[in-house]
């Protein structure tokens, strides 16, 4: 392997260590790992890359990311170099054209990087994708999460009042990653659904909101589910943004149980939820913005562009009737992305 | 203990300021605004007063088709037929 590049630091003191990624503004707020150069190298051994490999270019700013500058990142947020490939397909799927990386990451409207990560490298990690799913349900998903921020936030100075723009932003900012539960349920994996290889390991990055929890334990009946979940994105669209875009929907084994009994698949959640999420313009007037109705009130607005922009996910503990609809950015100004874990991308056609 | 830098060491690309001008009398301005309605009322302002108190002669108004992205080629391209550019942005 090459000689790392980066600007190299000695320091003995832990606490002055800490001080000192503090003080420069290269953290999240909280402690760091060191990045030695050995942790860096041995992320770049386990995955075959070179610290000169250059991972994309961020196609606004024009700002080269390497591999090693991912790795310095990785090591930080706490990741294993068993962890860090996935940490480069996921950022290789954000410098993706179509996810608009910079307006997503300084827009005012404060969204963080949902990653989920299919195939079998989750259970190599430790990925459970049950308990806890949204909220850093293992090591591995806290971990990779953050150094996704960290990297925004070295790399393309993604901080707060910096790049950073965020009125409010939200908790998965911090780390937003979740593993799909496939050996809970008979659903193809999301990844799969939108193309990646079968069986492949693979990751889909979307801008999104926060979480937004619904509940619904008082049917057995898959299109009720769906029409709270459905109510939830109606919400979504009154209270914040009424473009249509991508929506995830996070499902438990709780309400699937439902689901898998009726012989419902995912393409059956995606084609009701497009039928039921729209909303008319006049609805806001009932929730204090009747003054942009305008004398369009009776047009009709749907959630998503079509069925595919629903992203399914089979995640959460095993008992509770909650999932969760995660709202994109804003509409279809940045789209999801998903890619294979390790594929290359100058070879693709 | 050795460890390393987390940041891109200031690797950004260089650029040069514009050439700036003399006076704003007689001169194309350009405004591109971001595209949300807030910039509406502000730049009605600013072509006033640019025109009343710099004698510009004339204001080109525009606006990019995403608010969240940079600006198209082609509006780029047209900057080269303007003395001034003003970009400017609104919630």
């Amino acid at each position: 392997m090459n000689a790392l590049a980066s600007k190299r630091y000695a320091m003995e003191d832990p606490a002055a260590i800490q001080e000192f990624f503090h003080g420069r503004g290269w953290t999240d707020g909280l402690p760091v790992v060191p990045p030695t150069p050995d942790a860096v190298r041995a992320c770049l051994e386990g995955a075959l890359l070179e610290p000169a490999h250059l991972v994309g270019v961020e196609p606004v700013r024009g700002r080269a990311i390497t591999a090693e500058k991912l790795a310095v990142n990785a090591v930080m947020a706490g990741c294993l170099p068993a962890h860090f490939p996935v940490v480069v397909a996921a950022f290789t799927a954000m410098l993706r054209e179509p996810f608009l990386l910079h307006g997503a990451t300084a827009s005012t409207g404060g969204c963080a990087i949902l990653l989920v990560v299919n195939g079998p490298i989750r259970r190599e990690l430790g990925m459970t994708g049950t308990f806890n799913a949204l909220g850093g349900a293992d090591r591995a998903s806290a971990a990779i999460g953050r150094a996704l921020r960290l990297v925004l936030r070295n790399l393309m100075d993604v901080r707060p009042g910096d790049v950073d723009r965020s009125t409010l932003g939200h908790p998965g900012k911090l780390s937003y990653c979740v593993a799909e539960d496939e050996e809970g349920t008979p659903w193809l994996p999301l990844a799969d659904e939108r193309g990646a290889p079968p069986h492949a390991s693979s990751v889909t990055v979307m801008a999104a909101g926060a979480p937004r929890q619904f509940m619904n334990e008082w049917t057995t009946r898959p299109v009720e589910i769906l029409d709270t979940a459905a109510a939830e994105i109606r919400a979504n669209m009154r209270h914040y943004s009424i473009w249509p875009g991508n929506y995830a929907l996070v499902l438990p084994p709780q309400l699937r149980a439902h689901f898998d009994a009726a012989g419902w698949r995912k393409s059956d959640v995606r084609e009701y939820v497009f039928g039921q999420a729209r909303v008319r313009r006049s609805e806001w007037a009932g929730c204090g913005k009747g003054s942009v109705v305008g004398d369009r009130g009776e047009r009709e607005y749907a959630a998503l562009r079509t069925p595919d922009d629903l992203l399914v996910i089979a995640a959460g503990g095993p008992a509770g009737g909650f999932g969760a609809v995660i709202p994109s950015w804003y509409g279809s100004k940045s789209s999801a992305v998903t890619l294979a874990i390790g594929a290359c991308v100058d070879c693709e056609a | 203990m050795e460890f390393l830098d987390p940041t891109h060491e200031s690797d950004a690309r260089p650029f040069a300021l514009a050439k700036r001008l003399a006076t704003l009398e007689g001169a194309t301005v350009a405004i591109v605004s971001n595209g949300k309605k807030g910039t509406l009322p502000f730049f009605e302002a600013f072509e006033r007063e640019l025109k009343s108190r710099f004698g510009v002669a004339e204001v080109v108004r525009l606006a990019k088709s995403n608010y969240s992205a940079p600006a198209e080629p082609p509006l780029l391209r047209d900057s080269a037929r303007w003395h001034a550019l003003v970009s400017g942005i609104g919630d």
